[in-house]
């Protein structure tokens, strides 16, 4: 039960921390509507064009903001040496990275569900299984959260954070099936896509929120998020201590 | 020395040596501090104060010799210390009375709806309480410090280690923070002290002066004031005598 409690007090000190921050309030909720608002208006007229993208935008948001915002604070941790301090009580590791996994899933979910109702009110749009899209950001939330973590080891203030997100999130979000559909892609651009986290969202999210299907039938892609997400837990704790 | 003395003991350190990469940083530390006594150590900037620190906490391992700290081993007793660090190591973003509940709910694994009495207690011994709904990074360097303070005795350890504790503070409030010292003395709670300052020496019971990661004294202000040979001499005399015969 203790240990319980240590992870929940992480968790709910995490989202007092940022929704305590102004800054990193507007970076989960505001900077996400402005994006969404430019992107429906510019398809005001192409309801077809604004469904097909809203998928990949809740994807991409999801990831970019829990990655960027879970990398800042935790890397805040470690330069001022709260981290030290936390891991000298009787707080494993664990208690910290699933602490930080929980604050961001709420705060992800929350995140989530202003911008499907913005686009679904705002925009008139309709989609399926709204439910299931959840399991699917859940992942999404682990990995980049976790992934967000791990890059932490490497950066020494926050301007080199933001240096990752070309390596990490840019890449993805050309290689998702945004932009171009990914089978019509280069072979070479194919095989490294299905390396990366986020085209398999994209494709989850769109299957369920677009064509009907559920989790049962992208059991694939389902699997290939666990594994990112594992992966990135993985090396999100065993760097937890690395550089504090 | 006898099994009995050993349970007095707060802080047992043996042939301990620690190097950076190449770089040797403590050759050879043997420390033995008495439960219940306030312990100093001094030495300029990078005499290796704070790796000391680090090694007797568990943040850094050992790569030679033992460290006991209330006759356990490191890795047992880690729990049993309070720590002040160097840098404040606070949340900004949280209020005063959040950081402390926070910190007393992580070590006792409370709900986090509740924290332990202590808490109020500590504020009001570091005058925060005007100030508990304060966010941190609006209180001065000061208020910081003190708060920092707070943190490492609000779980009410057995054994405090506190770096450079006094660093930054007003006289009043210093000398305030010594009286607080000496009390936790007389309920068997023994202190660990880093400190640059002669000031803050001559309130410990037992001193170290540490150089180039050498202990090149120890005993008490009284002692190695008179080791000098001189009449009337200073602890800042008694420091640059051990420096010049070493």
């Amino acid at each position: 039960m203790k240990s319980i409690n240590r992870t929940i007090c992480i968790s709910l000190r995490v989202i007092r921390q940022i929704t305590n921050d102004p800054r990193s309030t507007a970076l989960i909720i505001i900077a996400p509507l402005i994006v969404t608002s430019l992107i429906g208006f510019s398809f005001i007229g192409q309801k077809e064009i604004l469904n097909k993208i809203t998928p990949a935008l809740l994807g991409v948001i999801v990831f970019f903001f829990s990655f960027l915002v879970a990398g800042v604070s935790f890397l805040r941790e470690r330069i001022e040496g709260t981290l030290e301090r936390l891991l000298l009580l009787p707080v494993k590791k664990v208690n910290v990275i699933t602490g930080y996994l929980f604050g961001f899933l709420v705060l992800t979910t929350i995140q989530t569900l202003i911008v499907l109702t913005y686009i679904i009110f705002m925009f008139d749009q309709g989609y399926n299984n709204i439910s299931q899209v959840f399991v699917i950001l859940m992942l999404v939330t682990i990995t980049s959260v976790s992934l967000g973590i791990f890059v932490s080891t490497f950066a020494r203030n926050e301007f080199q954070i933001i240096q990752f997100i070309p390596l990490i999130i840019l890449p993805q979000i050309f290689l998702s099936g945004i932009f171009i559909p990914v089978g019509e892609m280069p072979q070479v651009l194919q095989l490294i896509s299905e390396i990366l986290p986020l085209k398999h969202t994209v494709f989850s999210l769109s299957q369920i929120m677009l064509h009907g299907k559920n989790l049962n039938n992208i059991l694939p892609q389902l699997f290939a998020l666990l594994g990112f997400a594992s992966v990135c837990l993985a090396a999100g704790m065993a760097t937890i201590k690395n550089r504090s | 020395m006898g099994q009995n003395k050993k349970e007095f003991l707060a802080l047992e350190v043996d042939s301990l040596r620690f190097s950076y990469k190449n770089h040797l940083v403590l050759n050879g530390i043997n420390l033995s501090i008495s439960k219940g006594k306030i312990f100093g150590i001094l030495g300029a900037n990078g005499a290796g104060k704070t790796t000391l620190m680090k090694l007797i906490t568990g943040q850094l391992n050992s790569q030679e010799g033992t460290i006991k700290v209330l006759g356990k081993p490191v890795s047992e007793s880690k729990h049993s210390i309070g720590y002040m660090p160097q840098k404040h190591s606070l949340y900004q973003e949280l209020s005063v009375e959040d950081n402390l509940k926070f910190f007393n709910q992580m070590y006792l694994g409370l709900s986090p709806f509740k924290s332990h009495s202590n808490v109020e207690e500590v504020l009001a011994f570091v005058n925060l309480i005007k100030f508990k709904k304060e966010k941190v990074l609006r209180l001065s360097e000061g208020m910081k410090q003190r708060l920092s303070l707070a943190i490492a005795l609000v779980n009410s350890p057995d054994f405090l280690i506190l770096d450079e504790p006094t660093v930054g503070l007003d006289p009043e409030i210093r000398s305030s923070f010594w009286a607080h010292f000496k009390n936790l003395t007389k309920t068997k709670k023994s202190l660990f002290i880093s400190s640059h300052t002669m000031d803050d020496a001559s309130h410990c019971d037992k001193l170290a002066f540490l150089r180039n990661g050498k202990i090149i004294a120890f005993g008490s202000p009284k002692e190695l004031r008179e080791a000098t040979g001189k009449n009337n001499s200073s602890l800042e005399d008694a420091f640059l005598y051990f420096v010049k015969n070493n």
